[in-house]
C-alpha cells in the first residue's frame, strides 16, 4: 500500500516535473551569438536571439508580406521620403515608453559610419529621419528605393535612454528592448537565457523561459534533440535530416529560403570567356540530380539566379534543359576539349557540390580542377580581379531582403566587386528597378535582365535552399522563407 | 636555484613575444575580416569604409606598434566581432578550460597509472593483453569519432550523462575521457615500463625475500621510486590538456578556450585569437618551468648536483 502510494506520488511529481518543463524551451544554436546588440552583428545566431527581445519597425507575415510592428501605417510623401504612424502603446522592458525618438535615434546608430556596424551597407540609402509628428517618424533616402521597407523589416527598435545611459559595450552585454522576452542572464559560450515580458503588447509570448546553447558540432546537435536535452535545433543538413526522417519522436522543419544555390561562371577570364562553354556548363550540370542525391530532396530547382521567395523572380524565363550531349557539341565547337577550369572553393561551401560538378563538366570534355581556399582568401579572391576569380565557384546567396535588387545587382552589375560581367542592357534595366518604386515596372525590368543573364551565362541558379530544423513533435511552427526565429510564432502542444 | 629560475623566466619571456609576433603578422596574411563581416551585397566603398573604421588600412608595422602598446599596459583591447572586452571574453573560458584539463588528468591519472601497474605486474597475461587494448585505442581512436560514440551510448542510448554542455558535474565526465584518453595511455606506457624496470632490481627480490606480498611491495616501494618519471610527464602533460581540447570542446559544447579560439579563428577576430595564444604559450611554458621544478624536488640527486 505505502509502496503504491509512493508510486502514485511520484507519478503526480514525474507529471508535474513534464508540465513545468513546458515552460522552458531549449534551442541548440550552431555557434554562440556573437553579440545581442541587434545593431552590430546580424549573423542568423546571433539574430535568432535578438530578434526576440526587441521589436521591428516593421516585419513579415508567414506569406512573407511585409505588415506593421512597431509602425501601424506608412505612406510615400514623395518618392523618397516615407512617413511612419509609430504605436504608442509599446513598453520598454524597464517600464518606459517606446517613442518615436527611439525610432529615429536607432535609425541613426545604424547609419553613423562612427559606429561601425556590419549592417550599415544595409541601410545607408537612407540619409535622414525625424520625429514629424507625437507619433510619426520620417525617413529619407538618397534616391527612390524600392527595398526600404525590405530592409526595415531588420531594424530593431533600441531605447535611446538606456543605451546612451550604459554605453555601447554595456548595453551589449544587458540589452534592453520592447520584444516578447527579456534577457535574464548570457554565458558567453555557455548558454543565454530569456524571461518572457509580463504584459508585453502582442500577447502573452509562448513560454515562460527560453535557453539557447551554442553546440557546434551537428552530431551533438541531433544527440541533444534525441536524449531530449533540446526542444529544437538549428543548422541541420540534408545528410542528417535525412538520417532523421524515419526516426519516431521527432520531426524535422524544413522549409524553402531566400537563399539560392548557384554556380559563378567568369565571362571575363580563360576558357569560359567563350559564351559557348559557359552555356555547355549550364547544359552539362544534372541539377535534378543534384538535389535529389546531394540536398536529399531539400532544394528546389530554379530558372534563374534567384529564389521562388524573392521579389522579382520570373518564372518565365526557360532553364537550360540538361543535355550532356548538347553541351560535348558545343566544348567541341568552342575548340575548349581538354580545357582547364579553376574551381575556386572554401571549406563553407558543400565539398560534395563541387565534385559532383567537376564530374559533370568532366563527363562533356571540361578539366576541373578545385582549388581549395580559407574563406577570406576565398572571398578576397572572387571579389577580386576576374583574373584572380577562377573560372567557376559555387555560392548560396541571400540579401536577406528578398528582393531582386539584393540578389543580381550586386551579382552581376558593371564594377560591382562579385560581377566578372558587365552588360550596359543588363545594368539599365538593373538600374531602372533599382529606382522606380512601381512593382509593375520593376517586374518588366527584372524579366529583361533575366533574359539577358540567360543568354550571356554569367551564372546558372540550381536550387532554392531550404532551411532545416530539427524538433521535439509536440513544438507546433511553421518556419518561413527569411529564415526569422521567433519564439512567438511558436507554440507547444501536448 | 633563484638564478636559473630567472634566466628560465627571461626565457619564457622571449618566447612569448616570439609567439605572439609571428601570430600577429600570419593571422594579417590572409585578410582581415572586414570581408567576413558586411552582408553580401555591400559595394566596394562600403567594404572600404568599415575596414577603415575598424583600422584594417593602416599598415601592418603601425598595427603592430598599437597592439605592442595596448599590450604593454594591460589592454587585450575589444573584440571586434563580439564588441565586448578581449580580458573579459577569453577569461569568462579559462576556468572551463582548467575544469576540463583537471578532469581530463584525474580520469588519464586514474585509469593510466593502476592499468600500467597492473600491466606490469601480470606482463605477457590475458590482463596485460586486454589493457594494451585499451591503451591502443586511447591512443589511437580520434577524439571527434569516439567523443560522438561517447555521447551516443552515454547519452543518447543509455541515458546516464547529458548529451553537451557544460552546467553540472556529469557533463564534465564524458568530455574528461575523451580528453584524457590519450594522456592515459601515456601515463599507462609510462608506468608500465617503469615499474617492470623496478620489478627487476634487488631491492625488491630481498622485499619479497623476506615474505612481503607484491601489493605491498609495490604499494610501499616500487611505487614511489616508479613516480620520477611519470611526474615529469605528467606536468607536461597539462600542457597538452590545456591546449589541445580544441576537439573535444566543440564536440562536446564544452565551453573552453578552444572551442573561442576555433570560432575566433573562422571570424579572423584577431585579438581574441592573440589573447589565447599568449594564454597559451604561457601555460606551456610556465608548465614546462614547473616540470624542472618538480623534477629536482622529486630526485635529491639532482638538487645536489646543481
Amino acid at each position: 500500500m505505502r509502496l503504491t502510494c509512493s508510486i502514485a506520488v511520484a507519478l503526480v511529481l514525474l507529471s508535474g516535473a513534464a508540465r513545468a518543463e513546458k515552460d522552458t524551451l531549449t534551442i541548440d544554436l550552431v555557434a554562440d551569438a556573437a553579440t545581442l546588440d541587434p545593431q552590430i552583428q546580424w549573423d542568423s545566431e546571433s539574430a535568432s536571439v535578438y530578434r526576440n527581445i526587441f521589436d521591428n519597425l516593421v516585419t513579415r507575415d508567414q506569406s512573407g508580406k511585409i505588415v506593421p510592428q512597431v509602425a501601424t501605417a506608412w505612406h510615400y510623401a514623395n518618392d523618397t521620403t516615407v512617413v511612419f504612424d509609430i504605436r504608442s502603446d509599446i513598453k520598454f522592458q524597464d517600464g518606459t515608453k517606446l517613442t518615436p525618438d527611439d525610432v529615429v535615434f536607432s535609425v541613426k546608430r545604424v547609419t553613423d559610419p562612427a559606429f561601425k556596424s556590419p549592417q550599415l551597407s544595409q541601410f545607408d540609402q537612407i540619409v535622414g529621419a525625424e520625429v514629424s509628428g507625437p507619433s510619426q517618424v520620417t525617413l529619407h533616402t538618397k534616391t527612390p528605393y524600392p527595398v526600404l521597407l525590405a530592409q526595415l523589416t531588420k531594424l530593431s527598435v533600441i531605447p535611446q535612454a538606456t543605451v546612451q545611459k550604459l554605453g555601447d559595450t554595456a548595453f551589449n552585454q544587458h540589452p534592453l528592448g520592447s520584444g516578447p522576452y527579456k534577457l535574464r542572464d548570457w554565458s558567453r559560450g555557455v548558454q543565454i537565457t530569456l524571461d518572457a515580458q509580463d504584459g508585453y503588447w502582442r500577447g502573452k509570448p509562448p513560454f515562460k523561459t527560453v535557453i539557447f546553447r551554442p553546440v557546434t558540432d551537428v552530431s551533438t546537435r541531433v544527440a541533444d534533440l534525441r536524449a531530449g536535452r533540446a526542444d529544437i535545433v538549428r543548422g541541420l543538413g540534408p545528410d542528417q535530416a535525412a538520417s532523421l526522417k524515419t526516426e519516431k519522436g521527432l520531426q524535422l522543419l524544413g522549409v524553402p529560403t531566400e537563399r539560392v544555390a548557384y554556380i559563378f561562371i567568369n565571362p571575363q577570364s580563360g576558357p569560359t570567356k567563350d559564351v559557348r562553354v559557359r552555356r555547355a556548363i549550364a547544359m552539362a550540370i544534372d541539377r535534378d540530380t543534384i538535389i535529389s542525391a546531394l540536398q536529399q530532396g531539400y532544394g528546389k530547382p530554379v530558372n534563374e539566379v534567384l529564389s521562388p521567395a524573392d521579389f522579382g523572380y520570373d518564372p518565365t524565363i526557360e532553364p537550360y534543359p540538361f543535355d550532356p550531349d548538347a553541351a560535348r557539341k558545343l566544348v567541341k565547337e568552342a575548340g575548349a576539349e581538354g580545357a582547364e577550369l579553376t574551381f575556386l572553393t572554401a571549406p563553407a561551401y558543400d565539398r560534395r557540390l563541387n565534385e559532383a560538378v567537376q564530374q559533370m563538366l568532366g563527363d562533356v570534355g571540361l578539366k576541373v580542377s578545385i582549388t581549395m581556399l580559407d574563406l577570406p582568401t576565398y572571398l578576397k579572391r572572387r571579389q577580386g580581379t576576374p583574373e584572380e576569380a577562377g573560372s567557376i565557384s559555387q555560392g548560396r546567396w541571400s540579401c536577406s531582403c528578398q528582393d531582386a535588387d539584393g540578389v543580381i545587382w550586386p551579382l552581376f552589375h558593371t564594377g560591382s566587386i562579385w560581377s566578372k560581367y558587365s552588360n550596359p542592357k543588363f545594368d539599365a534595366a538593373v538600374d531602372s528597378a533599382r529606382a522606380t518604386l512601381d512593382e509593375k515596372q520593376r517586374l518588366a525590368d527584372y524579366h529583361t535582365a533575366f533574359e539577358i543573364l540567360r543568354e550571356d551565362v554569367p551564372a546558372i541558379g540550381l536550387f532554392q535552399d531550404f532551411a532545416i530544423y530539427g524538433a521535439r513533435p509536440q513544438l507546433k511552427w511553421t518556419p518561413t522563407a527569411d529564415e526569422a526565429f521567433f519564439v512567438m510564432d511558436m507554440h507547444w502542444q501536448e | 636555484m633563484l638564478r636559473h629560475l630567472g634566466s628560465r623566466l627571461a626565457q619564457a619571456a622571449i618566447a612569448s613575444f616570439g609567439v605572439l609576433t609571428i601570430v600577429f603578422f600570419v593571422m594579417r596574411l590572409s585578410g582581415d575580416p572586414t570581408l567576413l563581416l558586411v552582408p553580401e551585397g555591400a559595394s566596394r566603398e562600403q567594404i572600404a569604409e568599415l575596414r577603415h573604421e575598424l583600422g584594417f588600412d593602416r599598415p601592418l608595422i603601425v598595427q603592430y606598434g598599437a597592439y605592442l602598446g595596448d599590450l604593454l599596459r594591460l589592454d587585450l583591447g575589444e573584440s571586434l566581432v563580439q564588441r565586448a572586452p578581449v580580458a573579459t571574453i577569453v577569461g569568462h573560458r579559462i576556468p572551463y578550460t582548467l575544469e576540463l584539463a583537471g578532469g581530463a588528468l584525474i580520469a588519464a591519472l586514474g585509469i593510466g597509472l593502476p592499468a600500467g601497474v597492473a600491466m606490469a605486474v601480470w606482463r605477457g597475461g590475458l590482463i596485460e593483453r586486454g589493457l594494451a587494448a585499451i591503451v591502443l585505442a586511447g591512443q589511437s581512436l580520434p577524439t571527434f569519432w569516439s567523443g560522438i560514440l561517447l555521447i551516443l551510448l552515454f547519452g543518447v542510448l543509455l541515458g546516464w550523462l547529458p548529451t553537451s554542455g557544460a552546467d553540472s558535474l556529469a557533463s564534465l565526465v564524458m568530455p574528461s575521457v575523451a580528453l584524457g584518453a590519450l594522456t592515459m595511455s601515456t601515463f599507462a606506457r609510462m608506468t608500465r615500463i617503469a615499474v617492470l624496470d623496478e620489478l627487476q632490481r634487488d631491492y625488491v627480490t630481498a622485499a619479497r625475500a623476506r615474505g612481503l606480498s607484491l601489493a605491498a611491495t609495490i604499494a610501499r616501494h616500487v611505487a614511489r621510486n616508479a613516480a620520477i618519471p611519470v611526474v615529469t610527464v605528467a606536468a607536461l602533460e597539462i600542457g597538452n590538456l590545456l591546449a589541445g581540447a580544441v576537439i573535444v570542446e566543440t564536440v562536446f559544447a564544452w565551453p573552453g578556450i578552444g572551442q573561442l579560439a576555433i570560432q575566433s579563428i573562422q571570424a579572423r577576430d584577431f585579438l581574441v585569437v592573440q589573447a589565447i595564444v599568449l594564454f597559451v604559450s604561457l601555460t606551456y611554458i610556465g608548465m614546462n618551468l614547473l616540470a624542472d621544478l618538480a623534477y629536482v624536488a622529486i630526485d635529491p640527486r639532482i638538487r645536489l648536483a646543481a
